[in-house]
């Protein structure tokens, strides 16, 4: 069969399975990052402020908020008057 | 999944490792009109230097030293690098001829074809944690290591692949490519350069500690990661909170000379790279009160005495304490207290900071005591590759034609990484001349 390029994923799938664990994580991946972006919408949000909105443990929260810096959805705002946490942005 | 297909091509040297030891013995050969096959697991060559921020003792940027040397490999006519690959087994025919199988894993990706444009990293819905950040922050399964990776080319993680193709119907080249298979590679070699370098300690051995229960105790290499300018936050901040600390502590010969843990020896570069990092800190934070709990300052190499002096100009607090137990404090503010024993006086004090680093020592990695299934490659009694002749002739091992180059053989600094890759180099071309 003539494999046609741009689509070998396909070929691949018929031979081997997604475990449900991946499944699962990009699950748990897509609902944190609708939960920061939709909290982010709102008005900026420091890592304490996220923490309690979305009632995640904090290493969670700057884990996450980080990747999204990183993959381009959020951007790093002022620091406070301690120059202790920052604030988090959408990035425009 | 293995192709079963079997390529028999024939090179005068592998080296196995393609870390600074292994680079740089790869291209002395090169250099020298030898055929060299370069064989790396990583999904770039670089090794350990390739991921540090800055170098002690003189503060050059890693980056800067390591991206010329790893692209003159990469583009060396006589240098063919295998990344993404393991040695399967060696075998030693003859004088000046061994057969080696090499399995090349697939990446998925057509490196040649590949531009780096990151729209398949864009496109990918996956997010799973970065290794090459230390699991500071997450990265696609469409990725490109990082961003001064050789080859600067995307790889897929198929792990943790959800196969949905959206990474392909992005990719302008169409250079992905799922119906890669694992090859197994068939070589004939005059003789063998091992640069495996080595492991670090594992902190999660030492639960005392508190890595990975309190998250603003991380390794020294996360802290490298933080003061890189390819770092993983926009500035040094506590993982546990975003925080930027302000009064940081450093635990000196964290699984270093420690028979309690199975490492007795002293790793060589924990004291310098922790000196290094707090000058660095002092730089990046200049209101952060740094300190050292140390055993024994162990600056032995040229110009470390005056870094070391440097650092206590700089004001970087050096105390002489034994580190017994770290705990977080019950306000939960993610500070920690380290509990200690303070050597000069002799009794037992606790100080409070904000984040701790654990530098963690040098352990050695064992994978090359399995590449010969007949004959034996001994190592010494710490694990690392026997030197057979350490006085006089440094590279040579328990079999002739074999050499070793870097950390392979021991803990050492880049410099002497260097030097020793230079011996194993210059043995092996003597090697392959007396054919
Ligand atoms: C936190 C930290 C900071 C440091 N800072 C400094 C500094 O400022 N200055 C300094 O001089 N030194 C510093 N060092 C030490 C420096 O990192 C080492 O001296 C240097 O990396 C040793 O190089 P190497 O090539 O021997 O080993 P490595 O860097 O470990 O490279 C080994 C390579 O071999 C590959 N490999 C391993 N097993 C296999 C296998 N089975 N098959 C194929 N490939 C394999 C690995 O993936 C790797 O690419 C620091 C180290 C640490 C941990
Ligand atoms: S096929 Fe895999 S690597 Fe490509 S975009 Fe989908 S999940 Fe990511
Ligand atoms: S694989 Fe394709 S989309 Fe991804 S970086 Fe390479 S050229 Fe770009």
């Amino acid at each position: 069969m003539e494999i046609e390029k741009g689509k070998t994923f396909k070929c691949l799938r018929d031979k081997r399975e997604v475990p449900q664990v991946v499944k699962d994580q990009l699950k748990e991946f897509n609902r944190i990052k609708k939960g920061m972006l939709d909290a982010l919408k709102e008005t900026d949000q420091t890592i304490d402020q996220l923490t309690q909105k979305l009632n995640m443990p904090k290493p969670e929260v700057v884990y996450y908020l980080m990747s999204l810096i990183k993959y381009g959805f959020v951007q790093t705002g002022e620091v406070d008057d301690m120059d202790e946490y920052f604030t988090y942005k959408l990035k425009k | 999944m293995m192709s079963g297909q079997s390529k028999n091509i024939s090179f005068d040297a592998l080296v196995v490792g393609g870390g600074i030891a292994g680079g740089e013995a790869a291209l002395n050969l090169a250099s020298t009109g030898f055929k060299v096959l370069l064989v790396e697991k990583e999904l770039s060559i670089g090794g350990k230097m390739i991921m540090l921020s800055k170098v002690f003792p003189t503060l050059d940027c890693a980056a800067c030293i390591t991206t010329p040397k790893v692209s003159e490999i990469s583009r060396h006519p006589n240098i063919t690098i295998y990344t993404g690959s393991e040695v399967g087994n060696i075998n030693k025919i003859a004088e000046n001829n061994f057969e080696a199988t090499i399995i090349r894993k697939p990446r998925y990706v057509v490196i040649e074809d590949c531009t780096a444009c990151q729209l398949c990293e864009q496109a990918c819905p996956v997010s799973v944690p970065d290794q090459y950040q230390y699991n500071l922050v997450g990265r696609k399964a469409a990725f490109i290591p990082f961003s001064i990776a050789s080859p600067k080319a995307a790889a897929i993680d198929i792990d943790n692949c959800i196969l949905c193709g959206a990474c392909e119907k992005v990719c302008p080249t169409n250079c992905i490519d799922f119906t890669q298979e694992t090859e197994e590679i068939q070589i004939s070699v005059k003789t063998v350069i091992l640069a495996t370098g080595f492991k670090l300690f594992d902190p999660l051995l030492m639960p005392r500690y508190g890595f990975g229960l309190f998250k603003n105790v991380i390794t020294s290499m996360q802290m490298e990661r933080e003061l890189a300018p390819t770092r993983p936050f926009n500035t040094v901040l506590r993982p546990g909170d975003g925080k930027v600390p302000d009064k940081i502590a450093y635990v000196l010969c964290t699984g270093s000379r420690d028979a309690s843990i199975g490492n007795p020896i002293c790793s060589q570069i924990c004291c310098m790279y922790s000196i290094k990092q707090s000058q660095l800190l002092m730089g990046a934070l200049p209101m952060a009160d740094v300190t050292i709990y140390y055993l024994n300052i162990r600056s032995f190499g040229k110009g470390f005495e005056e870094f070391y002096q440097q650092a206590k100009g700089m004001g970087v607090n050096f105390v002489k304490g034994k580190i017994g137990k770290i705990r977080e404090t019950e306000n939960g503010n993610g500070n920690l207290i380290l509990r200690y024993e303070d050597i000069n006086e002799g009794i037992v004090k606790e100080a409070e900071h904000d984040m701790v680093i654990l530098s963690v020592g040098v352990l050695p990695n064992q994978d090359a005591s399995g590449f010969f299934p007949k004959e034996e490659l001994k190592l010494d009694p710490y694990k690392f590759i026997y030197q057979a002749d350490s006085l006089i002739s440094p590279a040579r091992t328990s079999i002739d034609g074999v050499f070793v180059a870097g950390t392979a053989s021991g803990p050492m600094d880049i410099p002497d990484s260097i030097l020793s890759a230079g011996s194993a180099s210059a043995e092996a071309i003597s090697y392959l001349i007396q054919e």
